[in-house]
C-alpha cells in the first residue's frame, strides 16, 4: 500500500477528533412567582448559533462563537468556543412557553412556571 | 514510523478527551476556556490583539455592557479599557445564583506600535468591543523601491 492510498483510508475512517473548546458561561439565576429567569454571558455569539434543549428535567444550553480573525495574532486570550452548560429544571416549568432573547452577548432565558405550580392564595370563607 | 497525520489525530483525540473530562465538571462556578493563554479568572475583559499591517485590531469581551459604560483611552502606544458592569438584576425576583460580576474594571496595555488616536474606530456588538487602531505613519510598513 503506498502513501497516497493510506492517506485516503485515514480520512475515510471519519473519526471525530476535532471539536471546539468548551467554555462554561457565567450565569445569574433569578426566580419569582411566575418564572425562573436565567442570564448567561455569551460574548460574540449570534442568535442563530444558540440552542436550548430541554428534555426530561435537564436543560442543555449551548452557544457557538466563531470569530473572524484578520492579520497576525500578537496575543490571544480567547478564541472560538462553544459555551455549554447543563442545568436541572424542575418539572413545574411549562416547556412550551420557554422563550429567550439575546442582546449584547447576554442570553436572557425565561422559564415560565406552569399554572398548576404557581403559588396560590387560598381564601378562607367564614363558616 | 510515525506520520504527522497520526500525531495530529492523536492530539485531536486527546483534546476531545480533555473536553469530555471538562464537561464532567461543568457545574464549576468559574468560566474557563481551555487551550487559551492562561490568565487569571479575575482578568476582565479578556482581549485579543492582531496586526493587519496598517492597523492593530483589538477585540475585548464585554458581555452586557452598554457603550456608555465603557471608556477607552489611547496615548501613543498606551491603551486603557475601563468601565463599569452594572447589575441587570430584574426587579421583584429572588436571586439564586450570581456569577456575573458587577464591579468596575480596568485594563491597560502597551501596544507594540504607536497608534493614531484620532482615527481609531470602535464598535460594540454582540458583547464584543472591536477596535481598529491605525498605526502612526512612522510605524506603518513601507514598500521600498529597489533601484
Amino acid at each position: 500500500m503506498n502513501e497516497k492510498t493510506e492517506l485516503v483510508t485515514t480520512k475515510q475512517a471519519g473519526e471525530l477528533v476535532h471539536q471546539l473548546p468548551i467554555a462554561t458561561p457565567a450565569v445569574d439565576i433569578y426566580e419569582n412567582d411566575a418564572e425562573i429567569l436565567l442570564h448567561a454571558d455569551m460574548p460574540g455569539v449570534v442568535k442563530e448559533d444558540i440552542s436550548v434543549h430541554i428534555d426530561n428535567g435537564k436543560m442543555i444550553l449551548s452557544g457557538t462563537r466563531r470569530l473572524s480573525v484578520a492579520g497576525a495574532s500578537t496575543w490571544r486570550e480567547f478564541g472560538d468556543a462553544e459555551f455549554r452548560r447543563t442545568f436541572s429544571v424542575p418539572q413545574s416549568i411549562d416547556v412550551g412557553r420557554v422563550h429567550a432573547e439575546l442582546k449584547d452577548g447576554v442570553l436572557r432565558l425565561h422559564l415560565p412556571k406552569s399554572e398548576a405550580a404557581r403559588p396560590r392564595q387560598i381564601e378562607i370563607k367564614a363558616g | 514510523m510515525a506520520r504527522w497525520s497520526d500525531l495530529d489525530q492523536l492530539m485531536g483525540a486527546m483534546e476531545l478527551f480533555r473536553n469530555r473530562m471538562n464537561s464532567l465538571f461543568n457545574e464549576g462556578d468559574r468560566p474557563y476556556v481551555p487551550g487559551q493563554v492562561w490568565i487569571g479568572a479575575e482578568t476582565f475583559p479578556r482581549t485579543n490583539l492582531s496586526d493587519t499591517g496598517d492597523n492593530l485590531e483589538v477585540v475585548a469581551e464585554l458581555p452586557g455592557i452598554a457603550k456608555e459604560d465603557v471608556n477607552v483611552k489611547i496615548q501613543g502606544n498606551y491603551l486603557e479599557i475601563s468601565g463599569t458592569r452594572t447589575s441587570d438584576a430584574p426587579e421583584g425576583y429572588a436571586a439564586h445564583r450570581t456569577e456575573r460580576g458587577t464591579a468596575s474594571f480596568s485594563r491597560s496595555f502597551t501596544l507594540p506600535y504607536d497608534v493614531d488616536a484620532g482615527k481609531v474606530e470602535a464598535t460594540l456588538k454582540d458583547g464584543l468591543l472591536r477596535m481598529k487602531l491605525p498605526k502612526s505613519e512612522a510605524a506603518k510598513p513601507r514598500q521600498i523601491a529597489i533601484n
